[in-house]
């Protein structure tokens, strides 16, 4: 029994020992990576470039660091992929043409409801400044209002 | 009565960003053509051939300059293993068609340069073959991966499509029967 759980420690050992070394993930801070991260898999949708372990994202990615190594700059890099594939590349949706109302449209309707908000309470405020303070408490009940009103005018 | 205008503000809101929505949905439903079925005009467009890629034409051509010629238009991507299996069966066929009024034409589809060119150098291909820029022909044919094979008859109407590799045998039955129509 012994030896049992002594083999199973050892291979308990190993194989935390081991796991490391397969689930690396791709060095977050290469220049290549970064990059990727900010593309689309381009038939994978909804995967982003940098994870992507398909044959085409592979190419991509060495094309990154083709470039890279070639002097460009990172924008460079992004706007080649652009002009080659599309902006439906870009993992963030460019801020002009077709998908200006994207990033237009949550600006507007904030806009739009702050604007309202103000306008409720300016108005609100307006209503209050204008109206004599009442002499007693008002009541929302026809029957006290009507009463009170009576008594005040002493009917 | 103090919460009605802050319902209109909410729904006025609401509405903005539907309508954004809205204005983005259009505009994508309208980039989209209707797929190019057989008896249907082949959607013209424009290919910018890689150099060395030409096969004696100019840096971009269009489809409808290309008129009067059957032209076999074949959607491909070095990344993609089924199109290397009919790469060489497509080389054969313009070698052997070309003189008879046959046009292929290559149309690399979301592929970076260097490894498609070296496609192209492992297969020796001489017919034209460019680069389908910002997937502009691919959405105007609607196709769903690659390879996709489209042979369009002298009038310039696509008289088949086909989805998958093809052989050099079925290359041939194909274009024989355009030629003979």
């Amino acid at each position: 029994m012994r030896i049992f759980y002594a083999s199973l420690s050892l291979f308990l050992v190993a194989l935390l020992a081991a796991h490391p070394a397969q689930a690396q993930p791709p060095a977050p801070d290469e220049p290549t990576y970064r990059i990727a991260k900010q593309l689309n898999c381009p038939t994978c949708a909804g995967r982003n470039l940098a994870d992507c372990p398909t044959e085409t994202c592979a190419q991509w990615k060495a094309e990154i660091k083709t470039q890279l190594d070639a002097g460009k700059s990172a924008e460079e890099v992004l706007a080649y992929f652009q002009a080659r594939f599309g902006p439906t590349v870009l993992q963030e949706p460019p801020k002009s043409g077709v998908t200006a109302p994207l990033w237009a449209a949550p600006a507007g309707a904030a806009l739009v409801f702050l604007a309202s908000v103000g306008l409720v309470m300016w108005r609100a405020a307006r209503r209050s400044a204008a109206t004599p303070a009442p002499a007693a408490a008002e009541h929302n009940d026809p029957f006290i209002a009507e009463l009170e009103r009576q008594v005040r005018a002493g009917e | 009565m103090k919460g009605k205008p802050l319902l209109v503000a909410s729904v006025t809101s609401g509405i903005v960003l539907l309508a954004g929505i809205f204005y983005i949905a259009l505009n994508l439903v309208m980039q989209q053509g209707a797929r190019p079925a057989p008896g249907l005009p082949a959607p013209d467009f424009t290919l910018r051939l890689y150099p060395g890629y030409r096969a004696g034409l100019p840096e971009e051509i269009r489809l409808s300059d290309l008129r009067g010629n059957v032209v076999v238009i074949n959607f491909w991507a070095s990344w993609c293993e089924e199109c290397h299996k009919e790469a060489q069966a497509l080389e054969n066929v313009y070698r052997s068609y070309k003189d008879r009024g046959v046009m292929v034409l290559g149309i690399d589809y979301l592929d970076t340069e260097a490894p498609a060119l070296a496609y192209l150098k492992q297969y020796n291909v001489t017919y034209p073959n460019g680069i389908d820029l910002q997937q502009q022909i691919a959405r105007a044919y609607r196709i769903t991966g690659v390879p996709e094979t489209f042979f369009i008859d002298r009038d310039g109407i696509v008289r088949e499509v086909v989805v998958a590799p093809l052989t050099e045998a079925q290359l041939r039955a194909k274009i024989e029967a355009l030629i003979e129509d």
